[in-house]
């Protein structure tokens, strides 16, 4: 493989020209894994309840409530939430050739966390209709993503012609802004808002409803296509920028278009799960140690483990200490960190 | 018609506010709340409880049961598992999202309100009581023995007239104190015993200064015996720079109680309000 690239470039672009056999196994195979952690994480919880009986339809009134307002799409929400983290974080990561961006490094988590956290503290008080108040919250976040990651976008382009250095210290800043903002709505929220903005920051798949599942789970998936077809273009930057631009690739357009979308799969995921660390950091790098760097697998893999990793973390939490629940953050970081620490171990980067 | 209309309205909220109406079978209660837990137990309903949540921690027996997590971040499916025919709750039980998930199932909720005073505390009481159906010849007795709280508090408020300046401390964030400010229980305490809390100007629990501790100089400081703990005891709070040179350490007037009988508003609050307005005098 390696030596193919250093032939020349009639080869460098037959590298390009699509998916090997290897990587479509890989991918086969991730997506079988993903398959039957769904099916498991479906199938087990507090309640249980037997798949079979649902499908012939032996299945209780309970049960069948049980299984498709309350798993179904919690198991749905932390698949699309796990795959958008971790494909946002290898994008980015490809973006600004640095193996420590995430999403939360351009803003995104923490303006989602600003909007939500103002609708915990004055949604009350806007005295919304009802049915524009169970979206108001996810609204929020999704507003707050986006509005931070715009900023983040304009101020580097007007100031620092977009460079990877820039947007990264301006990200840097845009967190510590967003951070006030918070922290002055917890000081400005009474006792009930502050518990429940706490339980928020820490991040749960409790709360999935189809409502409001549905309309963050479309964005999501688009988003995920859409950055899955950036592959190529992401391979091609990793040469570097100018080299990038000599092999026709529209560089500027592309930042703006990974950092948008990125943005827009995050802040729907976080503005109904609440923000979870490290599956956007940590995901990539074990797809890149255990199947190869290159974008073509990069980003899907990373969306179909990333989803995995997700759900058994949720299946994890909904089931270690039943009937109460565990918060998911804890265990996407307890189950991946010390994977992650032995795969470093074994290959000796 | 708009009349008949606002009527309706007038009366579905009248109902809406006080739900204490019998519940269709109270074998099997989930309970969320540490204050409604403790009311369930003096009226010895405790044999019907399957799991309470994590503020339930009064009396010792509890801690065998069940746990379904703290009352604000409880998880429907948990909650579920354990079949409860009833589920009873602090006004503030959550998060929405999964009681409206319980709901789907349609397990019975019923949301006990909280006026943090003592005739509250009767009133959740009274709520309790005939939701779990418990006939008047078994809670008039003890509804007679918490009056005779009520009524010596009562008492209290009359006769003091010195009224005590007191600041309720929580807990300790990085030495400094959380204080109770307007419209937390600790507030409602204090008022329960005509006491005034130096700090009913600002809302909520609230992280004190320094300075705003000794300009406002309270006599009495009442701390919770978790906070208190936290601090390392009381030789850990005549250290603590923002209280050690107030009239309340310089005095010793310092006390410290059990967080949940003091705040959680069920039947010990009654008792330890009283306690502790002794220590006031």
């Amino acid at each position: 493989m390696r030596e193919k690239t250093l032939e020349a470039p009639r080869s460098l672009s037959l590298e390009f020209a699509g998916k090997s056999r290897r990587e479509n196994l890989v991918l086969v195979m991730l997506a079988f894994v993903l398959f039957f952690v769904g099916a498991l994480a479906l199938s087990s919880g507090a309640v249980p309840l037997s798949i079979g009986a649902l499908i012939d339809g032996s299945a209780k009134g309970l049960e069948i409530t049980i299984f498709s307002e309350i798993r179904a799409p919690r198991v749905i929400l932390s698949g699309l939430v796990g795959a958008s983290l971790a494909a946002a974080g290898a994008v980015l990561q490809g973006l600004f050739r640095n193996p420590l961006a995430d999403p939360g490094l351009i803003g995104v988590s923490s303006g989602a966390a600003l909007g939500a956290v103002s609708m915990i503290v004055f949604g009350s008080a806007l005295d919304l209709p009802d049915w524009i108040a169970i979206y108001s919250m996810p609204l929020a976040a999704i507003i707050g993503a986006m509005g931070v990651t715009f900023f983040l976008y304009t101020f580097s382009n007007y100031y620092g012609h977009f460079s990877v250095v820039t947007v990264l210290l301006v990200g840097i800043a845009i967190n510590a802004l967003a951070s006030v903002g918070i922290g002055a709505f917890q000081y400005l929220s009474d006792d009930a808002q502050l518990r429940s903005l706490v339980f928020w920051m820490m991040g749960s798949f409790g709360r999935a409803d189809w409502i409001t599942v549905m309309p963050a789970a479309s964005i999501m998936l688009v988003s995920i296509l859409v950055l899955v077809r950036q592959s190529t273009q992401l391979d091609r930057l990793q040469l570097g920028e100018a080299e990038a631009f000599h092999l026709g690739i529209n560089v500027k357009k592309l930042k703006r278009l990974v950092i948008l979308v990125s943005a827009g799969a995050v802040g729907a995921g976080v503005a109904l799960s609440g923000i979870i660390g490290f599956v956007g950091l940590v995901v990539p790098h074990l797809v890149r140690l255990l199947f190869g760097v290159s974008h073509r697998i990069l980003i899907p893999g990373s969306a179909l483990l990333g989803a995995c990793l997700m759900i058994s973390a949720d299946l994890v939490s909904r089931i270690v200490i039943i009937p109460s629940e565990l918060p998911v953050g804890l265990v996407t970081s307890a189950l991946g960190a010390p994977f992650f620490l032995w795969l470093i171990a074994r290959a000796r980067v | 018609m708009r009349e008949i209309a606002f009527c309706f309205v007038i009366l579905l909220a009248g109902y809406v506010d006080a739900d204490c109406s019998p519940a269709k079978d109270p074998s099997k209660i989930a309970i969320a709340g540490g204050s409604i837990t403790e009311l369930v137990y003096v009226l010895n309903r405790d044999s019907q409880i399957i799991a309470v949540d994590t503020t339930s921690n009064y009396p010792e027996q509890t801690s065998s049961l069940p746990s379904i997590g703290y009352v604000r971040n409880l998880s429907a499916e948990g909650i579920l598992s354990l079949k409860p025919t009833l589920i009873l709750g602090e006004h503030d039980m959550g998060p929405p999202q999964v009681m409206k998930q319980i709901e789907k199932v349609q397990v019975e909720v019923k949301k006990i309100e909280e006026r943090q005073s003592a005739v509250g505390i009767i009133e959740k009481f009274e709520c309790i009581a005939k939701i779990l159906n418990v006939p008047a010849s078994e809670t008039e007795y003890l509804k007679e023995n918490l009056l005779t709280y009520v009524t010596k508090l009562e008492e209290i408020r009359r006769v003091g007239t010195a009224r005590p300046r007191v600041a309720l401390i929580l807990s300790f964030i990085d030495g400094s104190p959380i204080l109770a400010g307007n419209t937390t229980s600790g507030d409602g305490v204090l008022k329960m015993i005509g006491a005034t809390n130096v700090f009913s100007d600002i809302e909520g629990w609230k992280p004190a200064t320094r300075e705003s501790l000794l300009s406002r100089n309270p006599d009495y400081l009442v701390i919770t015996e978790r906070g208190l703990k936290a601090q390392g005891g009381m030789a850990g709070i005549e250290k603590n720079p923002a209280l050690r040179l107030t009239s309340a350490v310089k005095d010793g007037n310092v006390y410290a109680l059990d967080g949940m009988a003091l705040l959680g508003f069920g039947p010990r609050t009654l008792e330890t309000a009283i306690v502790l307005s002794e220590k006031l005098k």
